[in-house]
């Protein structure tokens, strides 16, 4: 008697667990239709590959624990929203772990250079800093339209914000930052 | 009927809705477009001030190296195996049975490709001035037929008024109404 009471559960228990897989099968169908957008603003984001396929990997298993295995009602929102606070979090953690590792003097001597003011890697990690340190509501319009290239209308639908309010932040984020290179270059010149 | 009318009445407000939103949009655009003259970066007085306005030529150069910045982001190319690598550690992730799915084996090997409009690109020039051509046809044709017709008639008018000179008008009407 018992023995058939766990045969039955366990072929309860097989038809629930496809039954759920059949289900999360969108799962693979957003890695197959979001994938190379949210590769590209990763690696912009982030300018590393191990740390991209890291933030790529939590996203998508966030994804497939959303609310025990439910489906998001916006897709495409929920992955880049998780994905830019994830790449963000990185950013920050590896920020603080370069200062911690690095000696102040050796910073304020590479950076006093006036070739690397105009060095390419120089900007794009100096950036990526500010954009780390930028308010949340900014900081996702200048990813959204600036790393992932997505339009306003896209960037509104995902935040849930207008297309006018996109264009509006996006212009704040891109002052505040240029007065923080603006300040870093007044630091370097004092 | 009263649907027939109702429907009348929504065909109508929808085309006065586009008229005022085509309106609108061309409003929108003048608009812009001379804002954009009178205080747009290239406008005269306003390289004049940043010229000499040391505060401007540091905030506009700021913004430029912000722009540099994100150009030089978004320039910077990946791998091409980067899509792949990142799909087969996310799907080692997930359940079992999803690992083992054809969907997921396919995602495991794909490569990036260029979006649609990037791939047509490059036939814009030629496309452009095919549709230029075609535009021009047009044109002449219908600028030649309309001449025809316009020759046409001038040259009616003139061989009539010759008759009517010549022979008198009766005689004239009577050969040009027959």
């Amino acid at each position: 008697m018992f023995g058939k009471t766990a045969n039955y559960y366990l072929i309860w228990d097989f038809t629930v667990s496809a039954a759920v897989d059949e289900r999360q099968q969108w799962i693979l169908s957003a890695m197959q239709s979001h994938g190379q957008e949210l590769v590209t603003m990763l690696w912009r984001v982030l300018g590393n590959e191990q740390d991209v396929c890291d933030a790529y990997q939590n996203t998508f298993l966030q994804l497939a624990h959303y609310k025990g295995g439910q489906k998001p009602e916006h897709i495409k929102a929920y992955i880049f929203r998780v994905a830019g606070n994830t790449a963000v979090s990185m950013l920050r953690h590896r920020i603080a772990e370069k200062k911690r590792l690095s000696t102040a003097i050796a910073t304020r001597k590479t950076a006093l250079s006036p070739a690397n003011e105009l060095d390419s890697k120089y900007l794009q990690e100096t950036l990526r800093c500010y954009i780390a340190q930028l308010p949340e509501h900014l900081r996702n319009v200048i990813m959204l339209r600036d790393l992932a290239e997505l339009s306003y209308a896209q960037i509104g639908r995902i935040l849930d914000i207008s297309t006018a309010t996109a264009r509006v932040y996006r212009c704040k984020a891109i002052q505040l930052l240029a007065v923080w290179m603006g300040k870093e270059r007044e630091e370097k010149q004092c | 009927m009263l649907i027939t009318n109702k429907n009348k009445r929504t065909s109508f407000c929808n085309k006065s809705q586009n008229g005022r939103s085509n309106k609108c949009r061309r409003i929108r655009a003048w608009l812009h477009k001379a804002i954009i003259n009178r205080l747009g970066l290239d406008a005269n007085w306003v390289q004049n001030h940043i010229a000499n306005c040391s505060r401007c030529n540091r905030r506009l150069v700021n913004v430029g190296k912000v722009n540099l910045a994100l150009s030089a982001m978004k320039s910077q190319p990946h791998k091409l195996d980067l899509l792949m690598r990142a799909n087969t550690q996310a799907i080692g992730v997930l359940k079992h049975s999803l690992r083992k799915t054809p969907k997921a084996q396919q995602l495991k090997v794909i490569q990036p490709e260029p979006k649609l409009f990037e791939k047509c690109s490059k036939y814009t020039p030629s496309a452009t001035n095919v549709a230029a051509c075609i535009a021009i046809l047009l044109l002449m044709k219908v600028g030649i037929f309309s001449s025809m017709d316009k020759f046409q008639i001038q040259g009616q008018k003139v061989v009539e008024q010759y008759y009517v000179n010549q022979v008198g008008e009766d005689l004239a009407d009577e050969v040009f109404s027959a």
